[in-house]
């Protein structure tokens, strides 16, 4: 599903962001991405949603070569990833149900389907009576939940999470990670990269743990180890 | 695009001009300016151009035979002016007749002084009045008459006409001038309020993109928004102009005393706005595709 070989991105001069990795995330598999800060994985983040180009390797999603990918191709392989990040970012103004909604806006799906899909993704995240609510009137578990509910409503194949956890309290942040288990367990595979140690260790599952934009480790069942 | 994203779009266009209400305001308030302006200069062209058409229609060339033509070859003159290309009418005047026609003219009032002529003053005068169809064709019609054997002179009477036409010449450059200066400021007003319609949404287009939006997708509520204000921005005008066409008209023609006494009838405001209408509509049209056009693609790299 996720194919990374010898990938390499550099800003500028000096030490790469990422430096020469290769990994293999299967479909249906739920993985972490830890690491101090700077060790390269919102980069990594990026390179997946080709928001950046790679310097040197190949990165294939999906069946898709990121590399040789035309720019009127990306919109359709993005609909195919559903992604979340730490500040939410969730358009003010809109409430639940539109920040839902403007995914499926956004990719043109009939005014039925939206009818229908959003209530649903709602419910799946457990805001459904939530709908008219504005983001600032939700905490910032709400918020997070309203993200992965307009990350999964266009039913992606994938769903990338950037620290979903960084802005939030335990109990909130368990919740956000059983939540993303969750869809996971319904067939999405789920890329998390997060800074929290003691979720991690929790969960159990595979842990990628990236430093100075290199893999140092990567466990099955795994546990948070500081490179 | 699909059609269902039509009406979304459309949404957008309206919620970016609420968003950006001051701009907004100010790129309708200069289209408004820049298209009424147009309409009236465009109005008044129009309204000259009939004033000289039918000023041309009437300014006759008049032809005078030598002595002693008799009645067949004055006939043949007639004949041979009619063939001339570009001529509309050939009336003949008899001798008798001008002098009915002077008499009429100037001893109206006193006719005593008429009968202290005892024979016609005018023998010589009988003549043929030539029409032309336009004014620029007058000079060579009346130089094939001048060739025709047995004219004696030919008088021209056209400079009221040529006036009237350098007049609008002038009238139609300066036009175009305004206008094309309006029009640069008006594309530049509405490019800067899309401009800051896309500040505004940087962060809902950024969503988009990652979202999975195609490049009109992202575009649309920003072409739209750019048509809405174009759209309003001729419309207002256009009922200003509609309803104050008649008087903006005899205001402006009568500044211009000359034209007004050339000719006191105005086009009728339907007559002008088969015309003016939908230039304007397009021209508004036009402004408000262009500037967002032109700003969508600087500032919005999709």
């Amino acid at each position: 599903m996720i194919d990374l070989d010898r990938v390499s991105k550099q800003y500028e001069k000096g030490q790469p962001a990422v430096d020469e990795i290769s990994l293999h995330v299967d479909k249906g598999e739920f993985v972490f991405v830890v690491g101090e800060s700077g060790a390269g994985k919102s980069t990594l983040i990026k390179l997946l949603m080709k928001e950046l180009e790679p310097t040197h390797g190949i990165i294939t999603v999906n069946g898709y070569v990121l590399n040789t990918m035309k720019h009127r191709q990306i919109p359709k392989y993005r609909r195919q990833i559903g992604v979340v990040y730490q500040d939410f970012r969730l358009l003010p103004e809109m409430t639940v149900y539109e920040n839902v909604a403007f995914a499926q806006h956004v990719i043109e799906a009939p005014a039925r389907e939206i009818r229908k899909r959003v209530p649903e993704a709602l419910r799946e995240v457990g805001l459904a009576e939530k709908y008219k609510s504005l983001p600032r009137q939700l905490s910032g578990g709400e918020q997070q939940r309203v993200a992965i509910a307009r990350a999964v409503v266009n039913r992606p194949k994938i769903l990338l999470a950037d620290e979903p956890t960084g802005n939030l309290d335990p109990r909130n942040s368990l919740e956000i990670m059983k939540l993303l288990e969750k869809i996971n367990e319904k067939g999405t595979t789920v890329l998390v990269v997060t800074h929290n140690k003691d979720l991690v260790n929790r969960l159990g599952k595979r842990v990628i743990t990236m430093h100075r934009g290199a893999i140092a480790h990567d466990v099955e069942e795994g546990s948070y180890v500081e490179a | 695009m699909k059609l269902s994203s039509f009406g979304y779009h459309v949404k957008q266009g309206f919620k970016n001009i609420g968003r950006n209400k001051m701009f907004s305001i100010a790129s309708i308030a200069t289209m408004t300016a820049c298209i009424f302006i147009f309409g009236a200069f465009f109005s008044i062209i129009m309204n000259v151009n009939a004033i000289r058409t039918d000023l041309e229609q009437r300014v006759g060339v008049t032809v005078f035979m030598n002595e002693g033509v008799t009645d067949d070859q004055m006939t043949q003159i007639g004949d041979q002016i009619k063939a001339i290309d570009h001529v509309t009418s050939v009336t003949f005047t008899s001798a008798d007749e001008a002098w009915s026609q002077y008499q009429e003219e100037y001893f109206e009032s006193n006719p005593a002084l008429a009968e202290g002529f005892s024979d016609n003053p005018l023998a010589n005068s009988a003549n043929f009045t030539v029409l032309v169809d336009k004014i620029e064709n007058q000079d060579a019609v009346v130089s094939q008459i001048k060739a025709i054997d047995g004219v004696r002179q030919v008088n021209q009477s056209s400079g009221a006409a040529t006036t009237l036409k350098s007049f609008n010449r002038l009238f139609t450059m300066l036009s175009v001038a305004i206008i094309a200066v309006l029009l640069v400021v008006s594309v530049i007003l509405i490019s800067n309020t899309i401009n800051v319609g896309i500040e505004v949404r940087k962060d809902e287009i950024g969503i988009m993109k990652l979202i999975g939006a195609t490049d009109s997708f992202v575009r649309a509520p920003f072409v739209v928004e750019g048509l809405i204000l174009g759209l309003i921005g001729s419309v207002i005008p256009m009922v200003i102009l509609y309803f104050g066409y008649n008087a903006l008209m005899t205001k402006v023609l009568t500044k211009f005393g000359f034209l007004s006494s050339m000719s006191g009838v105005l086009l009728s405001v339907k007559q002008v706005f088969v015309y003016v209408g939908p230039v304007s509509l397009i021209l508004g049209l036009g402004i408000g595709l262009t500037g967002a056009i032109i700003t969508v693609k600087k500032h919005l790299q999709v």
